[in-house]
């Protein structure tokens, strides 16, 4: 792997995840961004009856991983034109123009499809789905409306179990606790309100095997009952985020709760940043982060002293992995933008240390993961 | 016979990062520096603190004298400083060693740290195909501060002459090259006569070269998981390492003979110091104990377990012609410092 493209990693690997959002303001774009698609090929077709170059204006995401709240931050405006200058600049005209297409067709019909769905209308123009994911995402910024707004989601992907029900648009309720296997995050435009009133904290699990050990566990019972555990199954996609936001920030649908929100992740830059998605944003997605971000979220592990405690001296050294030069690069990135002073000294301990860890090491002494769960979350004095 | 230490003085975290961990310390005859989390190095004034019992305290032995402002702005994790107290160096998150030199006002004798010049990392991917040397980790330097030992990621290490530095060159000169087997060079030391060169690796390696035949002398055996921290002995005659195998291995630097195990850390040894007679050493462990280890009688004399937080670092503190007894400081995660002083009459 490339060192140098760390930055689009960082950028890709949100986008991959495919995503879906819900907003309030979706139904009120909706004909706003109908109008203005037929605008812009209104304005094509006149530039082709005057024999003009056709140009379609596109404004690139910017990449900060700081939401910046209130204005915009500056983008990077541009041009895709046909014929252009290289058949690279027609053929990237001809994918905005098919994509925009599709966006008027799911409009207009109120279907919602999925960026792979997209792909696969055309994958000979398309190529990959990196492209897809791109200019769909450049085209909802271009317009400043969340994708939601264009109907394009992503399949579900974030798993969800615990003390929580929900009450669907059709009336129907759901409930999260009668199954350990968990259900499927779905968007929360299929949701009227959630019942958090039970839930005494929400755990986000980076990993989809431990959210199944934590579920297959004795833990299990205390979940069904006083808590919710999540996983975005690594980079958390935009319905996850928007779940654990939606259940943890007081409002008219989840009875006005705040349950408290812990993080656990792999001890390594990687788990850290799938923290600080969830708390402070991604860097791809940046221009929609407000509403999706769970500023409150708490590091709950993997600490180094989780693991290196002197009662856990048991665990075989092996399992503590040596930092790869990605992963010092990826912190050293991380540093230079992060200022959350826990965060920031969590990575220089790690570059210190020079070692990682992951989740399953707990899995090393039996009951491990039971007893720090236990402790971490104030279950040890009853 | 056991030994009494007692804290006599502790400094709150720096209050412009609270939350910054302090990663190194490094001592000269009047100074204390203070590399830390924060991008800022501090600067503390140790010289001529004779605190005995019987004479009243000062309220403040050890006053910052000098912050070294946007010194790293990463955050640092060595500094080290030459024993005679004119060069320091330090390396940052970022990959960049800074070196700098102590200048003395002669009208008034204030002493103030400046920027000699900078070792910086290679930036894109080309650069890094380009350069040979790695990206600095460790760092140590010789008595009066020439020679500059910095170890890499990769497992080299690299000597520069930092005298080679001038206002139009800000880059020294490299004058030889270590390499060994590629394993992460965690530790660096270079002897005080400036003859060997010392690196402490990841897996658990330990090598001595010789800076006159520039050779590897002596690879030695022993320690298997992550060497932390090492250093020679002030009369060149022993290399004390030790890291996650919670021993401190003594070796022979002449022979390579490996003649002592101290054990009795439960925890990683993160860093250790001899103290200027080679009498006794001083280690840190990652559960926040200090022990002070006779070397003659090969065991530990003394245990402070004043914190259950990691120590990053620990140093004994230059002794004063008139103290009597000696004093030591150590500091980690918390970004606290706390100074010990050997208790009179024992």
């Amino acid at each position: 792997m490339d060192d140098e493209d760390f930055e689009d990693l960082f950028a890709e690997a949100d986008l991959l995840q495919g995503s879906s959002q819900e907003s309030l303001t979706a139904q009120l774009t909706d004909v706003n961004v109908l109008d203005r698609i037929e605008e812009v090929f209104e304005r094509v077709l006149e530039a082709s009856s005057t024999k003009d170059e056709l140009a379609i204006e596109l404004q690139r995401r910017p990449r900060t991983n700081r939401p910046v709240l209130g204005h915009r931050p500056d983008a990077g405006r541009g041009h895709v034109r046909f014929p252009g200058k290289t058949a690279e600049e027609a053929w990237r005209f001809t994918v905005v123009v098919r994509i925009l297409e599709l966006i008027h067709e799911t409009l207009r019909t109120g279907a919602v499809i999925s960026k792979r769905d997209v792909y696969y209308r055309d994958p000979a123009l398309f190529g990959s789905q990196t492209q897809v994911d791109r200019y769909v995402d450049d085209i909802a910024y271009t317009f400043s409306v969340p994708r939601a707004s264009l109907n394009i989601a992503a399949a579900a992907k974030g798993l969800l179990a615990g003390a929580v029900s929900f009450c669907r648009r059709d009336g129907s309720i759901c409930s999260a606790s009668t199954d350990r296997e968990g259900m499927l995050i779905a968007a929360l435009r299929e949701l009227l309100s959630c019942d958090v009133s039970k839930v005494k904290w929400i755990l986000v699990i980076e990993k989809e095997a431990t959210f199944r050990s934590i579920a297959a566990s004795e833990f299990w019972d205390t979940v069904a009952t006083d808590g919710v555990i999540v996983t975005g199954k690594g980079y958390p996609d935009i319905a996850t985020r928007a779940m654990v936001r939606y259940m943890s920030t007081p409002s008219p649908q989840n009875g006005f709760m705040a349950p408290p929100v812990y993080g656990l992740v792999d001890h390594d830059p990687d788990g850290l940043a799938i923290l600080s998605v969830y708390k402070s944003g991604s860097i791809a997605l940046a221009h929609e982060g407000e509403d999706l971000l769970v500023p409150r979220l708490q590091w709950l592990g993997l600490r180094r002293e989780q693991f290196l405690a002197e009662e856990n001296l048991l665990i075989p050294n092996q399992a503590l992995l040596t930092l790869t030069t990605r992963d010092r690069r990826r912190a050293i990135k991380m540093l230079e933008r992060c200022d959350d002073p826990g965060m920031r000294t969590a990575l220089q301990s790690m570059l210190v240390m020079h070692t990682k860890a992951e989740l399953q090491i707990l899995d090393s002494n039996p009951g491990g993961m039971t007893n720090l769960l236990r402790s971490a979350l104030g279950y040890d004095g009853c | 016979m056991s030994k009494q230490y007692l804290q006599t003085q502790t400094l709150p975290p720096d209050p412009a990062a609270p939350s910054a961990d302090i990663f190194s310390l490094a001592t000269t005859p009047s100074h204390l520096l203070v590399a830390s989390g924060h991008s800022s190095i501090r600067v503390h004034r140790i010289r001529g603190q004779t605190i005995h019992a019987d004479t009243a305290e000062d309220e403040h032995p050890y006053p910052l004298i000098q912050t070294l402002e946007k010194a790293h702005p990463l955050g640092a994790h060595h500094i080290c400083a030459s024993p005679d107290g004119k060069v320091a160096a330090s390396g940052g998150f970022g990959g960049e060693v800074r070196v700098w030199q102590l200048s003395v006002d002669e009208s008034n004798g204030e002493e103030t740290w400046t920027k000699r010049g900078d070792i910086l990392p290679p930036k894109t991917k080309k650069e890094r195909d380009a350069s040979d040397s790695g990206e600095s980790w460790a760092l140590a330097l010789s008595e009066n501060g020439q020679y500059l030992a910095a170890s890499t990621h990769d497992g080299r290490l690299n000597v520069y002459d930092t005298t080679t530095f001038s206002p139009s060159n800000t880059t020294p000169e490299r004058i030889t090259q270590y390499e060994t087997k590629g394993s992460f060079a965690l530790s660096v030391d270079l002897s005080p006569d400036g003859s060997l060169t010392a690196s402490g690796h990841q897996n658990g390696s330990i090598y001595i070269f010789s800076n006159t035949t520039r050779r590897l002398t002596h690879s030695l055996p022993g320690l298997i998981k992550p060497v932390r921290t090492l250093k020679f002995s002030p009369l060149n005659r022993y290399l004390a390492a030790a890291g996650d195998a919670r021993i401190i291995a003594l070796y022979d630097t002449q022979s390579g003979g490996q003649i002592a195990n101290l054990s009795g850390h439960a925890s990683w040894i993160m860093s250790l110091d001899w103290n200027w007679s080679g009498e006794f050493l001083v280690s840190g462990g990652y559960d926040g104990k200090v022990k002070i280890w006779s070397v003659e009688r090969r065991e530990c004399v003394a245990t402070q377990t004043e914190s259950e937080k990691c120590l990053w670092a620990v140093k004994w503190l230059v002794k004063g012609a008139q103290a009597r007894n000696e004093s030591f400081v150590t500091a980690g995660a918390g970004g606290t410092l706390a100074f010990y002083r050997e208790a009179s009459g024992t």
